[in-house]
Formats: C-alpha cells, structure tokens, sequence
C-alpha cells in the first residue's frame, strides 16, 4: 500500500494548484520515476490515447457492448461470470470515489458490500419482501454503517485509517459468522432475484445489473468531475492546504465515504440476487484488497482505468481456473507483472483538461 | 448533449432492440436441449484450491474410478460416461462461476459438491438447469430446506448421526449423558439432534456442555460432567479440542466412557489425548473402506489405480457417479425429470453405507454411520 508515501511525495510543487488543474498526473508522476519510465514516455501515454479513453464516445461504446453481451454469447457461464465482473466494477468504481478520489485508504470495503448484501438478502428471506423494496433500506443501512465507523474513524489520518477499516471489516464478517439470524456459517439462502420478466432468469438479472452498473459507473465519473471531486482531489493531495483554503475537509471525507457505503451496498444486493445465497467467507479481507486492487491496477481516480482494472481482477482468475493449483500463483505473477510494467495503472487519470483549465482554476478557487 | 449525439443514441437503441427481437429466442428459453450425444456428461464441483484443497483429489479420483470402470464394462446403453471436475474453492463464488461452467458445457448431472456453503448457491443454477445433483460430501441441513427436486445428499447427515450415536448410547444402558460441543454449526447441530434422539428414546441427558475452540483448559467442562455424575461423554468438536478434553477428563478420574463424532476421527486425536487415554474412545463416523468388511479389494483397486491411498470422500464420489449412472440406465435417458424420477425410485443399490434409498426428503434413509473404537493407534470398526 505505497498510495500514501505517492501522494505525500506528490505534494512537492503546489498540491493546490495541482489538485485543481489536473486530474492526477501528481499522483502517478513519482511512480513513473520509480519505474525508471522519462517524462517523455508519460507524455506519450497521457496524449492522445487517454484523451481517447477518457472520451464519451468509449464509455457510450463500453456501455452498449456491456448491454449486447448477452445478444453475442447467451450461455450460462458467460453471463454468470459476466454479471459477477459487473458487480465487482461496481464495487471498485465505488472504492475509487473513497480510495481514488479523496484519498482514505479503505481496507474493509468489503464490509459494505456484505452489509447490503445481508440486509436484502434477510428482508427478502425473512420477511418475504420483494428485492426491489430492498433496495432503500439497504441504502439507509450502508449510511448508517458509514456514519457508524467514518463517524470515529475519519478524524485519523494514513495508516490508521487503515487499520481502523479493515478491524471493521472483519468485525462485520465475523459478527454475520456468529449470529443465528444471519445464518452464522453458513449464511443465507434462497435469496429472490428482480423476477424474469419472461426471459431467461440469469439473463434477466444481467441486464439490470448492467443498467445499475452503467448508471454507477456514469454517476461515480460526474462525482469526481464537479464541485466535491475537486474538494475531493484537494484532501487527497494536501489535507492541510485544503482546510486552510475554506474546506470542511471532515465533512468532505465523510461524504466520499457515505458515497463508497452505497455503492458497494448497491452491489451487495446485486451480489445477494445473483448468488441465490450468501455466507460470511465471501466477504473476507481478500475481498477488500481485490477491489483495492483493482482501483490501483486500473489507475487511481481514473473511471476508465477502474473499470479495466475491475474486468481484469475478476476476470483473470475466471480464465486461469484450467490452471487448477496455478491458478492463483499465475493471478499473483500477472499482478506483479502488471504492475511493474504500469505502476501508474492500467488507464491512468487523464493529465490536464485541455481547453477547459482557466474556467476550471476559477471554478476550483471559489 | 447535443442533438448529433442524442440520434446516435437513438441508432444504438434501435439496433440493440433489433437484434433482441431477432435472436430472442435463446434469451427466454433454457439452453439444455435434448441429448442425444453418445456420451453421458457428468460434472463434478470439489475443492481443488483454496482451504479445502486437499479433498479435491480424493473426490475427482473416487469419481474418476467407477467412471473407468462403468465405461471399461460398455457404458451405458452403450454410451460412455465423461467426468468434468470444476473448483469450487470452498468458495461461493467460485462455486457458482463453476456450476454455470458446467451448465455451459453441457453435463447431465452433477456428482460433486463439499463444501456446505459452497454447494448452496450452485443449487439454484443447477436446479434451472434441470440438472440432477447427486451430492457425495456436503451435507448441511440447509441443502435440504428448500425442497428442490433436484438435489440428493448421499452422505449421512447430522441427524443420522445423531440416530446412530443415540441407539448406541441406549444399548449400552447408559444412566446420563453428557453432551459437549464446540459451538459452531457443525457441533451444535449434532449435540441438538443427539439431545432429542436420547429424549425419544428416554435416556437422561445429564449435562450439555458448549466449550470454546481454541482453549487448551476445559477443566470447567471437566468438573461439570463429574458433577452430573454422568457415564457416557459425547464430543461432537474437531480432534484438536477433542484430544485435550478426552486428556483432562481421564485426568480428572473421569471412569464411564467417551465417544467422539466424525470430526475428530483423525489420528492427531489419540496424539493429543495420549495412546493410554485415548484406548477404548468410541466415534460415530461414515463408512469407508477401511473400516467395511471386503473393502480391501476396493482400496487395492483405488492404490493401483492412482498410486495413493483414498482419502475423505473418495468412496462417496465414488458412489455419486455408479448413481449416477445407475439412474440413467433405469430412467433409459439422461433427461432430467427422468433421472430425478430414477433416483427416486432407486431400491436397495448397493454403495459403501448400504443398499440406497432416497428418503421423500433424498436423503439417504439407512445411517451409513458406524461406530468406531480406539485401538492402540488406530480407529477400528467396533465390533
């Protein structure tokens, strides 16, 4: 988890003017050197390719390849792997509002995700409730949860904040471990899905996953791009600076982390209807640092970047399972590789917005 | 937005609904079609990475066997098995990716499934698959509780543990009954249902004990069993805590006798308690072929075969795929209904735990559970 030292050390020219003007180059900059790649190659691949990427056009593209999937390839095991890679884009676009965006290293997201994942699945089970109906409890629940431990928590800063979460994440698995409503070990069962809406039931559920996903991912990019993305962006850079210009910078860490609460208690209804049944060992700490993963892998704060790195991490276990034993010693080869040859992420946060920068700097300074 | 993009929009809207409509088919039917290819697919889901691993082999070579054999005597009709294994990783979602694999490649039945929590969500998927599950480990109550047609355990389950240990308590004319366990799901469930069986069968449960995992003094279980001056101690926990209590009991001059469930059926057990106090420990535990009389022609066969020992659940994958087959040949097709209607009918087949019925719940409805007893380092059937 070297994200903190990398913003620290990013905070050498300006973090203030660093933070307005640019998505994060800042941040991906000392990396680079790290790596031994020259400015001039970082140029290179922050042009045109990733003005390219960060275009409205490869994410309308993106989002009509995600809803024709099921068109291209209609088998079961294309569409179940399909609809857990959607969830988990879900949860690393979420972690990347909490982690990308502002900076609060999380290391329990996974709590969230269980925490909305439980909710639906006993009020769908228990009280026989509709999933759908679900869905703003589960919402109420996940902002509790954030105000419950962000409340304490958000006062510390680096490494503690760390540990804080991931303590809390564990104590979520393990409370939903012991208790007899929650199923103990093994968990609920049962779980309802939307309905089918006279197609194949797993296809039925795709769509609207991917409807939902889409609208998180389109939601989660326009957070980061307007008024509380840049506070956002200022915290993560320099916290110090960015109270002294006039930030309620606890109350903007705390909305970042409210935000990730939802999205990843979204996803956990999703994961609820798509699994059928849940028990407290999906929801472990390797959870957390897989959607971690994914944020660092696919370029933090960068939406595109995200939702590669999010593919990838789910997928790449998916096309390894022929490997058998190998199968998570490749996974953890390929990571490294990964990151060795891109450690500022797979799609890094675009660098500058041309043409907009003098409207942005008035924008940022009021 | 602009007006160029919002038609763009429109285009992709419309293209998208196009296509929809002209392959709607496959999008609103199932994808099982009928089979008439000359091999009979079976699927197995077993651990083969992540906390479990271990088990995966046994199971995969225990199934891998009786295929072998089934094909080497002509299949089927005349058609010959196949065996896809799938990991389930002792994981939910794995598990389910893995079913849906093996939907996808189209097996007719599915003869794996381990872990509990694992199994649970492939259930569903199978059952839309109109798939069969001939379940050989998992055995949760919770597999059952939804009643879906397709899903058969045939490993003995806690309550026919709890049969088989409270007749043998009532035989041996027992005056009180301690029951101790170790608080998880496993253990709580066997002491209940042990609790219940003894009451019908009117022997005095004398104490009931629940001892942390992990402790290493249980001098407080200890004092409490001697206080109810019970004469039968039942440990329903795993071997490591089973060991030190069988220990502290002998220690405290505990005389009346001590048996142990399935989960501490291991040789670490007699380790821990020492050879001295562990000699005469009685376990409730399935069969296997070690323990079944004219089972070394089957563990020879197995060693032959693969070079090694069978391990936990060999003999019951073994079994999941000969009932497999045993159902397909009855039913004549490997159209699901058929063979769920085939496995429901299935009278007196002869597996490891006995001649096979399925109960109305398709369970298996002779115990398949024997008693085991301690011999200098060894559990020996009782005889």
């Amino acid at each position: 988890m070297n994200d903190e030292s990398t913003l620290r050390a990013g905070e050498k020219p300006s973090a203030y003017v660093s933070a307005v003007e640019e998505h994060t180059s800042v941040n991906t900059a000392p990396a680079l050197k790290g790596a031994g790649i020259s400015a001039s190659s970082r140029s290179a691949i922050g042009g045109g390719i990733s003005r390219f990427l960060a275009s409205r056009w490869l994410g309308l593209g993106a989002a009509i390849a995600a809803l024709a999937l099921p068109l291209i390839s209609s088998s079961t095991y294309v569409i179940q792997i399909a609809v857990d890679a959607l969830i988990f884009v879900m949860l690393a676009v979420g972690l990347n509002i909490v982690v990308g965006y502002c900076g609060l290293l999380d290391l329990g997201y996974a709590a969230f995700f269980a925490i909305g994942a439980y909710t639906s699945g006993l009020l769908s089970t228990q009280f026989g409730w509709p999933l759908i109906a679900t869905v703003p409890v589960v919402v109420v629940a996940a902002i509790v949860g954030g105000l419950l431990i962000g409340g304490p928590t958000l006062r510390l800063r680096s490494d503690y904040l760390a540990i804080v979460t991931l303590g809390f994440g564990e104590i979520i698995r393990i409370t939903a471990n012991n208790l007899d409503f929650t199923g103990g070990p093994n968990g609920l069962y049962g779980i309802p899905d939307f309905g089918d809406f006279g197609l194949r039931a797993d296809i039925a559920l795709y769509w609207i996953t991917a409807v939902v996903v889409i609208a998180a991912v389109l939601f989660s990019s326009r957070l980061g791009r307007g008024r509380i993305g840049r506070a956002w962006r200022f915290v993560r850079e320099d916290e110090d600076a960015a109270e002294a210009m006039g930030i309620h910078t606890y109350r903007v860490k705390f909305a970042a982390y409210i935000a990730g609460a939802i999205f990843g208690g979204v996803a956990g209804v999703l994961f609820a209807a798509h699994q059928t049944a849940i028990s407290p060992p999906s929801f472990n700490f390797l959870w957390s640092a897989l959607i971690l993963m994914a944020v660092v892998l696919g370029g933090m704060a960068s939406t595109p970047g995200v939702v590669v790195g999010a593919l990838v991490i789910s997928l790449l276990p998916e096309l390894l399972r022929d490997a058998e034993n190998w199968r998570y010693l490749l996974f953890g080869l390929l990571l490294i590789v990964f990151m060795i040859f891109r450690p500022q992420g797979l799609l890094p946060a675009r660098t500058g917005e041309p043409g907009r920068r003098g409207r942005r700097a008035q924008e940022g300074a009021s | 937005m602009t007006i160029i993009r919002r038609g763009t929009m429109a285009a992709a809207v419309m293209a998208l609904g196009l296509t929809l409509a002209a392959c709607g088919g496959s999008l609103t039917q199932d994808s099982s079609g009928k089979d008439d290819s000359d091999t009979i697919k079976l699927g197995m889901l077993t651990p083969l990475t992540g906390s479990s691993a271990a088990i995966g082999p046994h199971m995969k070579n225990g199934a891998r066997l009786a295929v072998d054999e089934i094909n080497a005597k002509g299949g089927i009709d005349g058609r010959k098995l196949s065996l896809t294994v799938e990991d389930e990783a002792c994981d939910p979602k794995t598990a389910a990716a893995g079913a849906a694999k093996l939907v996808s490649s189209g097996v007719r039945i599915s003869v794996g499934g381990y872990c509990s929590s694992a199994t649970l969500p492939t259930l569903s998927i199978f059952e839309k698959a109109h798939i069969p599950m001939i379940i050989p480990a998992a055995n949760s109550a919770d597999l059952l509780s939804e009643q879906r047609r397709n899903v058969f355990l045939i490993n003995g389950t806690g309550i026919q543990q709890a049969q088989a240990a409270a007749k043998f308590i009532k035989a041996g004319n027992s005056k009180g009954v301690a029951l101790i366990d170790d608080n998880t799901s496993y253990s709580t469930d066997i002491t209940k249902r042990t609790g219940d069986e003894l009451g019908l069968l009117g022997v005095k449960v004398a104490d009931h004990q629940s001892v942390t995992a992990g402790e290493s003094d249980y001098s407080g279980a200890v004092n409490a069993v001697l206080d109810s001056k019970a004469d039968f101690v039942y440990w329903t926990g795993y071997y490591q805590e089973g060991g030190l209590l069988i220990k502290q009991l002998r220690a405290a001059g505990y005389k009346g006798r001590i048996m142990v469930a399935d989960g501490s059926v291991d040789g670490k057990l007699i380790e821990i308690a020492g050879k001295n106090n562990a000699q005469g420990v009685l376990a409730t535990m399935t069969q296997t072929p070690q323990t079944i009389p004219g089972g070394e022609a089957w563990l020879a066969k197995y060693k032959k075969k693969f070079g090694s020992e069978p391990g936990p659940y060999s003999t019951q994958a073994y079994d999941a795929v000969r009932v497999a087959a045993e159902a397909v040949r009855a039913a004549g097709s490997t159209d699901g209904q058929d063979v769920i209607e085939a496995l429901e009918e299935i009278d007196g087949f002869e597996i490891f735990s006995g001649p096979l019925n399925f109960t109305i719940q398709h369970t298996l409805s002779v115990g398949g559970f024997d008693i085991l007893v301690v011999k200098d380092d060894d559990f020996v059937l009782d005889k």
